[in-house]
Order: structure tokens, then C-alpha cells, then sequence
């Protein structure tokens, strides 16, 4: 009988490992031997995981980005990037692949679920003040904010750059009223466009660009940048709402933990870190993130997988007329989430005696950038007290508050016009007026 | 000299060593990305012969050009509006009305709206109402010398006095 060979160190016996310790040992041991979930600390506060405290927003959004690149997957082997193919291999997914209309519905569900779940999570940060140092010190959480706006933005233009894929009289128009926004950047705009496009009219160029853009390049750039915003909420302290604890919490006394040791002295003294605690490591406050705060991220992710699953049974996708450059629609509009910006480019064109400026300058470029801009800026320009870190609407941080619902309000104001009251020739109608029925064609 | 700004000068030199390769390799690419050959359509285009078009307007899809003819005076005006790009729609007037335009008269029988943002012109282009910037470009109008067809140029832009008279 050969003999067993002896344990090497660093050797795992266990073929997975577990998501239920038994001990405190095991737990920490689940983290850091598993790759996907080292990322995560080894105890977590129960502040920090309430459902009422984060909504579990940015998980909800990394799950909608996992359900898209799961549904993105049987659509590239379906689809081809053609001019003179792309419209009838979209057609057919939808009505020919088996399965494939309820594929597309997934994927363009969940892209528009994206789409407002980071802006849910962008409101979110916001209102509790995330961005904020509480402790204060090593802390960088404002270029954390940072990363996520380039997010927010790498997420409205991997949606924009899926948008134009169908080749549809609704995709083809959405995209040149886009690209033309580009092109209202004095001196550079034409050049920028004819590199968006490559070439100055809308085509098959156009398309193997915003193609590759939408498959390869976004959704690295967003996969690589989630890593580094994760990384980044580990070593900024956690949560936000974890920094209260830290630093705005003076210890208290708590029983000691029969799994831990303590010093006899740090007993007696009462410096022993868990005998005199604050809630982070107050052990009757924080739990092993194994297996609680994995459940609640799977909980989540679960959701949201199943509620977009069944909404695609029941949203249809839209397939309009496959992609006429000779004919606009009427009226023709951008996706819902720039709706805003075309609405403003419709109103903002100046003039001054002989002077104009074009709207699309002003709305397109302008404005958009200044808001962008503010948003970056924005915890540079908060200067509310580090008591304001992670708290819905602390009242500090009030004025700020009121003025970001006022932006969008209105944000939500010009889409909500764009979408439900503009006619033909962009003419404003009642929601309860009938549009009046015009030729299609010239 | 020590070991150790040997170490640091070969540090330097693959660092930059590197960062010159990738840089080289990332200007390459973008580079690669601006088109030097448009395969696009071209801009000088034959349109047929004068006799074909009637009097009144033609508009023309592939070209996005509306061709007026009146009488043996041509003009052609473009489709796209100026503010976003978007074909404009032509509408007939109730009744033709003559204004002078560019110091000529000129029979408006039509006028252009905009699906995309509502721009409005007038029949001779100049923008009314809406966000256009600027009133819809005029391109010059030729005969061919070979077959005698009316030929567009829809890169030379020509001031709102220009008739083609055949």
C-alpha cells in the first residue's frame, strides 16, 4: 500500500471552496481564497449592508452589466455588422431565432435598465453624501466619484453606440442627429464627427465602428474601470455610511468574544480592541461577509436577472423600417435618455442681429459639458462638514440637495416632453391632442 | 558610480522604452481610424437632362437637393437643414407668390419644415423659425458640356441670386 504523500503548505485539500463557514477562520478563509470574492472585505458592518441605506444600487447596475454581456453573447453570433445585412439579421433574431426575440428584448431591457440604475446609484452617492472623506484622513472617495461619472458616461454611449446596430429608419436617424451634435464643436466638430463615422456620411463605416465600439472597446473600458471603482470603495474604508462609525463614534464597552484572544492586559485595561469597540468591529454589529454579504449581493443579483426576464417577455423590442438616408422620419427623435438634449438644441439657437449661434452648440455641447463638468467638480465644490458623510439628506448638505432634485426634475421634465409632446416637425402637442396625420413622403 | 543608479538609469530606460513603444502603437492606431480615401458619394453629380424636369420642384433623394425650374431658369436647393442634418419636407404654398431674392425675382411656390427639431424655411431657404443656424445652402447649377445634362456641384455652394438659365 503506497503511502499518502504529506500535505504541502499552501496545498488545498477542498476542491471549491465554502460559502458556509464554521467558523471565523473558515469565513475570512472563503474571501481570500476565492478570486471573485477577494475583493470584498472579510467583515462588514450591518449599517452598510441595509437594503434602506444603498438600495443596493451598484450591484443592481454590475448585474445589469453581467445580464448584458451574458444576452450580448448568442446576439454576436446571430448578428452581422453589414450595411447590407445587419437590418435582416436583427429581423430574424426577432422573428425567425428561436428564443431570439426574447434574447434581444434582454439585452435592450437590461441596456436601458443600466441607464437608469447608475443614475439611481449616481442620486444615491449623492443624497448620503458618498463622495465625502469622513474619516479624512488617506481617504480619496471624490476620485472614486470621478471614475463613476466616466462610468455613467461609458454606459449612456455603449447604449447609443447599441442603438445604430439594428439599422433602422429609428437607429440611422437617432445616430445622425448624435453625431451632428459632435460636429457643432467649433473648429474640431467636423473632424470628430468624420472620425465617429469614418467618412462623412452615415454608412458602412459608421457601422464596423460603432460596432466594434459597442462589443469590444466600452464594455472593456467599463469592466476595467468597475474594477478599479470597486477596489477603490475597499480601500477608501467601505461604504460611506461606514466612515460614521469610524470616526464620529466613540467607543463603547462590549462583551468579549469567546472566538477571539485577548491580552491580559488589553482585558484589564479595557483596550483590547473588541472590549472597548466601535460598531465597525463591535462584534455584535458586523457580520463575516461570508456568507451575509455574498447572500445579499446574490439576492440582489438574482432580482434583477428575473425581474429583466420577465419584463423582455412582455416589452417588445422595436424594428422599424430598415435604414433610409433619403427619408426622415417625422418627427424623429434621439433615445429616450437624450431626449432632454433635443429638446434643449431645439430651443437654444440664438440669434444676435446677424449673429447665430447653433443650438446644437449651445445644448449639444455647452450645456451638457458644463453639467458634466459641475458633476465632476462637485465634491471639490461641497464644502459641508464630514459629519454629512453618509446620511440621506443630511441637513448640511440641504441647499446641494434641493438644487440636484431641481436639475433632475427638469432633466426628467424635457425627456418626458421629448417623449410624449412632440409631433411631427417637432411641434408641441398635449399629451391628449391627436397629431395631425401627415404624408409620409414627399 | 554605484550599482544603484545603474539600476535606476535601466529602470528609467525601460520605462521609457515602453511607454514610447505603446505610445508609437496607440498613435498608430488612432491614426489608422481617420479615413484617407472616402469611398462617399461623389459631389459633382448629373442629374439628366433639363427637359425632364417640369416646371415647379423636383426633389431629389439620393442627392437631398431640391431642383426648382421655371420657365428655362433652373436653381438648386439643398435638402439638408442646417441645424442637425435631418432631410427637410417640402410644402406646397396655397397660392405661388414672387419676392425678390437676391436682387431677381423669384417664384416661391413652397416652403420646408424640419421632422427633427421643427426648423422652418422659407421657399428660397432662409431659415424662419425653428433652431436652424442658417438659411439651406444653394449649389451651382451647370450643363454638361458632353451630353448636355444638368449637373449639380454639392461642393460649391452659390449665393441666392443664382439662376441657371438653359
Amino acid at each position: 500500500m503506497a503511502q499518502q504523500p504529506p500535505e504541502a503548505p499552501g496545498v488545498r485539500s477542498r476542491r471549491f471552496w465554502s460559502l458556509r463557514p464554521r467558523s471565523d477562520r473558515d469565513a475570512g478563509d472563503a474571501i481570500t481564497s476565492n478570486f471573485l470574492l477577494h475583493a470584498m472585505p472579510a467583515k462588514v458592518s450591518n449599517a452598510s449592508m441595509a437594503w434602506t441605506y444603498s438600495f443596493w444600487l451598484g450591484t443592481i447596475t454590475a448585474a445589469l452589466f453581467l445580464l448584458l454581456v451574458l444576452s450580448g453573447l448568442p446576439l454576436l453570433f446571430l448578428y452581422v455588422p453589414s450595411v447590407e445585412r445587419a437590418y435582416q439579421s436583427v429581423k430574424d433574431i426577432e422573428y425567425v431565432v428561436s428564443f431570439g426575440k426574447w434574447l434581444r428584448a434582454v439585452h435592450r431591457v437590461a441596456a436601458h435598465g443600466m441607464v437608469i440604475a447608475v443614475v439611481f446609484h449616481l442620486a444615491r452617492v449623492f443624497f448620503t453624501g458618498a463622495y465625502k472623506n469622513g474619516v479624512g484622513r488617506n481617504q480619496h472617495r471624490e476620485w472614486n466619484w470621478v471614475i463613476g461619472v466616466v462610468l455613467l458616461l461609458l454606459t449612456l454611449f455603449l447604449s447609443f453606440t447599441g442603438y445604430l446596430l439594428p439599422w433602422d429608419q429609428l437607429a440611422f436617424w437617432a445616430v445622425t442627429v448624435g453625431t451632428n451634435i459632435a460636429s457643432a464643436i467649433p473648429w474640431v466638430g467636423p473632424s470628430v464627427r468624420e472620425l465617429l463615422i469614418g467618412g462623412r456620411e452615415i454608412e458602412q463605416a459608421t457601422l464596423i465602428r460603432f460596432y466594434v465600439l459597442h462589443i469590444v472597446v466600452l464594455p472593456g473600458a467599463v469592466a476595467a474601470l468597475f474594477g478599479y471603482h470597486m477596489w477603490r470603495v475597499r480601500k477608501d474604508g467601505g461604504l460611506a455610511r461606514a466612515d460614521r462609525e469610524e470616526q464620529l463614534e466613540t467607543p463603547r464597552t462590549v462583551p468579549p468574544t469567546p472566538t477571539k484572544t485577548y491580552t491580559l492586559l488589553g482585558v484589564a485595561r479595557g483596550t483590547a480592541p473588541t472590549v472597548t469597540a466601535k460598531t465597525l468591529i463591535a462584534a455584535d454589529t458586523t457580520v463575516n461577509a461570508v456568507p451575509d454579504l455574498v447572500r445579499r449581493a446574490l439576492i440582489a443579483t438574482l432580482g434583477t436577472i428575473a425581474l429583466i426576464s420577465i419584463l423582455a417577455v412582455f416589452i417588445a423590442s422595436p424594428l422599424e423600417e430598415p435604414a433610409n438616408p433619403l427619408i426622415t422620419p417625422n418627427p424623429a427623435k434621439a433615445p429616450w435618455y437624450f431626449l432632454w438634449l433635443q429638446e434643449i438644441v431645439t430651443d437654444t439657437t440664438i440669434h444676435l442681429g446677424s449673429f447665430t449661434i447653433n443650438g446644437a452648440f449651445i445644448g449639444g455641447v455647452i450645456l451638457p459639458g458644463l453639467l458634466i463638468g459641475v458633476l465632476t467638480l462637485w465634491p471639490w465644490l461641497d464644502r459641508s462638514p464630514r459629519e454629512a458623510t453618509g446620511e440621506w439628506f443630511h441637513p448640511a448638505r440641504r441647499t446641494q440637495n434641493l438644487v440636484f432634485i431641481v436639475v433632475m426634475v427638469a432633466i426628467l421634465l424635457l425627456t418626458y416632453i421629448g417623449m410624449e409632446m412632440r409631433g411631427p416637425y417637432w411641434e408641441f402637442f398635449w399629451p391628449w391632442e391627436t397629431w395631425p396625420s401627415l404624408p409620409s413622403r414627399i | 558610480m554605484g550599482g544603484t543608479d545603474r539600476r535606476d538609469f535601466l529602470i528609467k530606460l525601460g520605462t521609457g522604452a515602453g511607454a514610447c513603444a505603446l505610445g508609437a502603437q496607440g498613435v498608430a492606431s488612432l491614426r489608422s481610424l481617420a479615413p484617407n480615401v472616402s469611398y462617399d458619394a461623389p459631389t459633382t453629380v448629373k442629374l439628366g437632362p433639363p427637359a425632364e424636369f417640369s416646371d415647379g420642384l423636383k426633389f431629389l433623394a439620393d442627392e437631398r437637393l431640391f431642383i426648382f425650374r421655371n420657365g428655362n431658369t433652373f436653381h438648386a436647393v439643398s435638402a439638408v437643414c442646417t441645424h442637425l442634418g435631418c432631410t427637410v419636407r417640402a410644402e406646397a404654398l396655397p397660392k405661388p407668390e414672387t419676392v425678390d431674392v437676391g436682387g431677381s425675382p423669384l417664384q416661391l411656390t413652397h416652403q420646408f419644415s424640419c421632422p427633427c427639431h421643427g426648423s422652418h424655411y422659407t421657399g428660397d431657404g432662409v431659415n424662419t423659425s425653428g433652431p436652424a443656424p442658417k438659411p439651406l445652402s444653394w449649389y451651382r447649377l451647370s450643363v454638361a458640356a458632353d451630353d448636355g445634362q444638368l449637373v449639380v456641384d454639392l461642393a460649391e455652394e452659390v449665393g441666392r441670386d443664382f439662376r441657371l438659365t438653359v
